[in-house]
């Protein structure tokens, strides 16, 4: 069976940024700010159902990039300069870890809550998952001034989002973990410090049985294997290790190119994978954000042509 | 010609006037003439390059006033690139990236009237040409058609040649190449290279090259093989920090970002003279020009101009100090 799916967020509507601008500027208020991410939310479930995508997120449009604002909310992060997201015209806000992690009050789990019940009114056939950043990607992308090792420092931020998992109103959680499979790119900085592969697959299988876990991978093929979990390989620019047995889903269609895939062509590369596993999930092969809007939506519907037994 | 010591520069881009922004959502949905725009651009070109230079900065530019986006402006400028819509740079900031759906060809002309214009209306010798560079417009474009990246880098490499050569006969003396991408994947490198060299082949203006957000320890292996005399490098993002890499810039000049533009705080006169001093521990002070880490243009106006005035006057207290030993002026050195 073939589950179209969605991993990580869409391209934030341009409709949405200038909402979003006129906020920073204090020409919108808070609530109608609010307005519009739910009818941008609502309009993606929409568009979500159209084009046949079954395992669903909410796009992420409160979310700048796959950790903010999510950094925001730990105690002992400050949040600092700009750096490219691997190689990537695409940067993020870097933490930089000054002090023990903990989890601050939030606003994720409400607003997980406010786009469930969204999916309920239009698209109550999906499956909605919420994005986190993953614990080792966290690491590796922080400037590290609080712990000893990186290793110490993907344990604190597993701990912070076990805490936050446990408050979550879904079952179905991502995790964005490039880092399992992309080198850190020298683009951005020298690597000093690993983490241990085996601490790695322990602390996500260890999240693993907190809540029901998608272990997004990209930018290469996954060096660590976590069990229990749902593994999403990008197909793209990695591959499926012989060696995994577990859950599957594939980036099959390219998120950093506006080519479109030939559809008979994807078959052709997925019924391997789908002999072998049974079920697979097919997904972009890493964020929709790398593309323009239309051309995203394009592609996800070409996913959806996808599924099926 | 002279300069004085540590001359300050803009890296490019700066706030557009609010009015300015207007003017441009009204052109875009046809609500105003082009020759309205145009003058409008124009203006606001002038108002920005007196801002810059009431700043004390001695080598500016307008601003980019008349560029929508640094990738952008130039892809619409060329043939063979399409459009689909804006990509997210991060934040709330996009672009229009676009896509290389034929071989690309010289259309018109890419920046030779800003030139012109900037040129005509400043009360300065020299101002500073700000360009993409090749391998950054081949990186930040989709590729629909080219066999690869090194094929349309090197397009965009003879097109770019041409459009330096136009400058140069118009009298311009400093052209800025901005390769934020040139690091994006270690092993292109080499090749991100090649395409600047060939983008300067048989011109002979100054060449800095602006390379910002980036792993520097990476860049500092090619500083000696790309043929430009000023690397624009960005330090204040990241505190200053780290900064052996610079052991291996030996005969090139510096130049110093000294005042974060991603960050609104206003560095005070004294952290820029207290990073100038520091980065003297590693490029002595007749090799390095000081100027905003990257373009300010996404900071509020008022900010990015009161950084620019004490960026200046963080300079004007170190350069009292290399006066008295008698360090006051540099050549302004189109090659090294």
């Amino acid at each position: 069976m073939i589950v179209p799916a969605l991993i990580g967020g869409l391209p934030r509507p341009v409709s949405l940024s200038k909402k979003l601008e006129q906020y920073y500027l204090g020409r919108l208020g808070e609530e109608k700010l609010e307005e519009a991410y739910r009818a941008h939310t609502k309009r993606a479930f929409e568009n979500l159902r159209k084009a046949g995508i079954r395992v669903i997120t909410d796009g992420l449009y409160r979310w700048d990039d796959i950790f903010n604002p999510f950094i925001r909310f730990v105690d002992g992060v400050e949040v600092n300069g700009l750096f490219k997201f691997y190689e990537n015209n695409f940067f993020y806000r870097s933490p930089v870890v000054r002090g023990e992690l903990s989890l601050r009050d939030n606003p994720i789990p409400e607003w997980l809550s406010v786009a469930l019940d969204l999916k309920e009114e239009v698209y109550p056939g999906a499956t909605l998952k919420a994005v986190l950043p993953g614990p080792v990607t966290l690491a590796y992308h922080s400037i590290n001034e609080a712990y000893k090792n990186l290793d110490e420092l993907v344990e604190a931020y597993a701990e912070v989002l076990r805490e936050l998992l446990k408050d979550l109103p879904l079952e179905l959680v991502e995790l964005q973990e490039p880092a399992l499979a992309a080198e850190l790119s020298r683009a951005t900085k020298e690597k000093t410090d690993e983490v241990t592969p085996d601490l790695a697959k322990a602390v996500i299988e260890r999240l693993a049985r907190v809540k029901r876990i998608w272990v997004v991978t990209y930018f290469g093929t996954p060096r660590v294997l976590p069990e229990g979990v749902i593994l999403n390989v990008d197909l793209v620019e990695g591959s499926v290790p012989q060696e995994y047995r577990g859950e599957l889903g594939i980036g099959v269609v390219n998120a950093r190119e506006t080519k479109m895939e030939r559809r008979d062509r994807l078959v052709d590369r997925i019924k391997p994978l789908l002999r072998k596993h049974g079920k697979l999930y097919v997904t972009p092969n890493t964020l929709l954000d790398f593309l323009p809007e239309s051309v995203a939506w394009r592609k996800l519907k070409l996913l959806g042509k996808l599924g099926g037994e | 010609m002279e300069l004085p010591i540590l001359p300050t520069s803009i890296i490019g881009s700066y706030p557009k006037p609010r009015w300015l922004l207007r003017m441009y959502s009204l052109y875009e949905l046809g609500r105003l003439p082009k020759e309205d725009f145009e003058e409008a651009v124009k203006d606001a070109s002038v108002s920005v390059l007196r801002e810059h230079e009431r700043a004390g900065i001695d080598i500016p530019w307008d601003g980019e006033m008349g560029r929508s986006e640094m990738t952008e402006y130039f892809t619409a400028k060329i043939s063979g690139f399409r459009f689909y819509g804006p990509v997210r740079v991060w934040g709330n900031a996009y672009f229009n990236k676009a896509a290389a759906v034929s071989k690309l060809e010289y259309r018109e002309p890419l920046v030779l009237e800003e030139f012109g214009w900037v040129k005509a209306n400043t009360t300065r010798e020299i101002v500073k040409v700000p360009i993409t560079g090749p391998y950054t417009i081949a990186e930040w474009s989709f590729n629909e058609y080219y066999p690869s990246k090194e094929e349309l880098a090197f397009d965009l490499a003879k097109i770019l040649n041409r459009e330096f050569k136009a400058l140069e006969r118009e009298g311009a003396s400093f052209i800025q190449i901005d390769e934020p991408a040139m690091l994006n994947h270690p092993d292109e490198v080499p090749m991100a290279v090649e395409a600047i060299n060939r983008a300067v082949k048989g011109v002979k203006v100054k060449f800095g090259l602006h390379v910002c957000y980036s792993n520097y320890h990476l860049f500092a292996d090619y500083f000696d093989d790309i043929k430009v005399s000023q690397f624009a490098l960005e330090f204040a993002n990241r505190n200053f920090r780290d900064m052996d890499y610079l052991k291996k810039l030996t005969h090139q000049e510096l130049g110093f970002g000294a005042v974060d533009v991603h960050n609104p705080r206003v560095e005070s006169p004294e952290e820029v003279a207290k990073a100038i001093r520091k980065v003297m521990e590693y490029i002595e002070p007749e090799r390095l020009y000081v100027n905003p880490d990257c373009g300010l243009k996404l900071l509020d106006r008022r900010i990015a101009y009161q950084k620019l005035v004490n960026l200046v006057k963080g300079v004007q207290i170190v350069r009292r100090e290399l006066a008295r030993s008698g360090k006051e002026t540099v050549p302004f050195r189109r090659s090294v």
